[in-house]
């Protein structure tokens, strides 16, 4: 319990840690590797919940895929070298506003939900019959009660892979109108 | 760690409903069907087959959908569906919206360098999930059906590739519509936290047993669902991005959005309020009542203004919505029927304007209030419906449009909500102002047009009275078809009216 005590508040700093060090930190580059450490954190207290499959997916997919792809993006248009610009004017001047109002918000929620719990001893160690959020329950609703949204997954990244071809094929630039042109192409080059 | 490991002992596979599921899975068939078929090379395949097939899924899934009307109501794969009237209705018109679309893109130059096959498909999947979502029964399909239809709609808006303000809208749709997804998403998790359940049902039974209305959690997580909902209805406040994106998307992508964009929200609208969230009636009626009201003056005062007609239709679907609100506020039966009525005969009062937006643009008229000049004396078909569609848009007698607004202020009253009658009523003068300024442009801007007719400028413009109206008789025809339409079921309403109170009556028997 002691242990468990001591790695919440390492991994509760470490979240909150990466998530300002995110904003606050001008290099683009840098700002990647806080996200990695918040995810990391975040999959920590995961795993404190007992929410083994969670931890794992975040670890994976997050702080494993979808950061490679970013330090990939950052690195290849070179974003170190620009540090994000300032400017905006009146709207990024309302964002702190509009964001603390959202915190105040959220706060309010949690604090009556959250608060109530603070003299427990958080997640219970699941056994045969209690076996909430363990891998093979998941896997189990995934193909039982949520089967048509695990199946609509999967033909959403379908749909969204076609539209990502889609969009990246105008890099090689346009092509001229050819004989599939519309018969009304006029209006085209009015535009 | 081996009591870790339980086993299941017997996982029992859910049941699948094949019969009731038969349109949706038409519509994924034929996505897949449709973008496999854009690779044959060659004319014809491009410029017939594709958009055939496009047509004839969407038009069989119809077909299917239009022959479960009136079926016993059903809970589909262990409840994440339920595919009732007001599913099937509403999917109706997702594909009558769809088919419309396709109509008018079927001769568009943007479609060669976005790829036919790939628009047809994209527009097929946002179709299937529009359907979804209007049949959704737990969060979880909720959040997916609205990823589904969400992201090819970002997609199909840039689709306009040589164009910067097509990307433009493309790029700002993608982040207002995430942002809006995200604040959802944010709910529907505080919803799950606070009720302990994903399922409408379950969630209607925990917020009616367990006195937890005044929980602020459950409250936080409904007000952001609210607001996420709000983003993609284009309620007020909610709304800055929507004259941009209709202004910026290719004409064919606006006219969907306009219509099949709101039904579907408003759909899952009436769903999550009717059945999830009623026992907590007292906590949301009033803050919707209070966008209601928002809505319908932003979007009226916003629409006055405007130089481009698509910025003023954009402007004029917030205040629709806003009316649409109405019906939603007071929710009880009646309100839902005039709600469904209301969206049924949008359809038909939207279609006129993108026509002619279409064929204006084509003629290289551009899509502002300049190109609409002397319309009435080149294409009158194309005017008079123009016409009739803003007369019936503003809620004159004898059109769709007053009847629908009819049956909300009926709603309203009966509900309650007297004061809100009051606005729809308000709302309606005020429209009349822009809306008559269309119809005016159209009549009375002749002089110039007629002077550039006779030295045959217009015929180097491409905009010659022959020409205009024979070159795309498609546009002419539905413009006309919708007009039609929009007269008809404003002097017998009868029809519409049946679907629209068998939709409302088929969701909240449940809750009854």
């Amino acid at each position: 319990m002691v242990l468990q005590g001591i790695l919440f508040f390492i991994a509760a700093a470490g979240a909150i840690g990466g998530a300002v060090a995110v904003v606050l930190l001008r290099n683009p580059f840098f700002s990647v590797l806080a996200l990695v450490c918040h995810l990391f954190a975040l999959a920590v207290l995961f795993l404190l919940l007992y929410a083994q499959f969670i931890a794992a997916a975040q670890l994976i997919v997050y702080a494993g895929a979808v950061m490679v792809l970013y330090v990939f993006v950052v690195s290849y248009v070179g974003g170190a070298d620009e540090p994000i610009d300032e400017g905006g004017g009146a709207p990024r001047a309302l964002a702190p506003i509009f964001a603390g109002a959202l915190l105040v918000v959220l706060a309010l929620a949690l604090a009556g939900s959250a608060l109530t719990l603070l003299d427990t001893n958080g997640a219970k160690l699941p056994d045969n019959g209690n076996a909430y959020g363990t891998p093979e329950q998941i896997g189990e609703l995934l193909l039982t009660k949520y089967l048509l949204p695990f199946e609509v997954a999967s033909f959403l990244l379908t749909v969204a892979a076609v539209c990502a071809v889609v969009l990246a094929r105008r890099r090689r630039g346009l092509e001229e109108l050819t004989d599939d042109s519309p018969l009304l192409g006029e209006g085209l080059g009015k535009r | 760690m081996n009591t870790l490991i339980a086993v299941a002992s017997t996982v029992k596979a859910p049941s699948v409903e094949w019969n009731t599921l038969i349109p949706y899975f038409v519509l994924a068939g034929g996505a897949i069907v449709t973008l496999f078929a854009s690779l044959i090379a060659g004319r014809t395949a491009q410029r017939g087959l594709v958009p055939l097939l496009a047509v004839a899924t969407l038009i069989a899934s119809g077909v299917f959908f239009a022959i479960g009307l009136h079926d016993l109501d059903a809970n589909v794969l262990s409840g994440a569906l339920r595919v009732d009237d007001l599913a099937r209705v509403f999917s109706l018109l997702f594909i009558a919206s769809a088919l419309v679309s396709i109509v008018l893109a079927w001769r568009s130059p943007t479609l060669q360098d976005f790829g036919r096959g790939e628009f047809y498909s994209l527009l097929i999947t946002v179709v299937l999930g529009m359907a979804l979502l209007a049949s959704a029964q737990n969060l979880v399909t909720v959040f997916l059906a609205l990823e589904l239809f969400s992201i090819p709609l970002y997609v199909l808006c840039a689709a306009d590739l040589r164009r910067e303000g097509s990307l433009e809208s493309g790029i700002k749709y993608l982040i207002i519509g995430s942002l809006g997804s995200a604040t959802l998403l944010y709910g529907l998790a505080l919803t799950y936290g606070a009720t302990g359940s994903t399922d409408f049902a379950a969630i209607n039974v925990a917020l009616s047993s367990a006195k937890i209305g005044d929980d602020a959690l459950l409250l936080v997580g409904v007000a952001l669902t609210f607001v996420g909902l709000a983003f993609k209805a284009s309620i007020a406040p909610f709304h800055q991005w929507t004259p941009d994106v209709y202004e910026g998307a290719p004409t064919p992508v606006t006219a969907f959005m306009a219509v099949a964009t709101k039904a579907a929200t408003f759909a899952l609208i009436l769903r999550y309020t009717g059945q999830a969230i009623l026992p907590i009636v007292d906590h949301w009626q009033p803050v919707l009542a209070a966008l209601a009201v928002v809505t319908i003056v932003v979007g009226n005062l916003g629409a006055m203004g405007q130089k481009s007609l698509k910025r003023l239709l954009g402007y004029s679907g917030v205040a629709q919505a806003g009316y649409l609100l109405v019906g939603v506020v007071v929710s009880s039966a009646l309100g839902a029927r005039a709600t469904v009525f209301y969206m049924l005969v949008y359809l038909f009062m939207n279609v006129a304007p993108f026509a002619v937006i279409t064929a204006r643009e084509r003629a290289g008229a551009g899509e502002g209030f300049d190109g609409l000049r002397g319309l009435g004396r080149e294409a009158p078909a194309l005017a008079w419906s123009m016409t009739i569609s803003m007369i019936a848009l503003s809620g004159l007698p004898i059109t769709a449009g007053f009847i629908g607004k009819l049956f909300l202020i009926e709603a309203a009253v009966d509900g309650d909500y007297a004061w809100l009658a009051v606005v729809i009523v308000l709302g309606s003068a005020m429209s009349l102002v822009y809306y008559l300024r269309v119809v005016a442009a159209m009549w009375m801007g002749a002089d110039a047009t007629a002077s550039s007719v006779a030295s045959g400028d217009a015929v180097l413009a491409g905009a010659s009275p022959e020409a205009d109206s024979s070159k795309h008789p498609e546009l002419v025809a539905i413009a006309v078809l919708a007009a039609a339409g929009s007269v008809v079921f404003g002097v017998w309403p009868g029809p519409l009216l049946d679907l629209a109170r068998d939709a409302a009556i088929s969701f909240l028997q449940l809750v009854a």
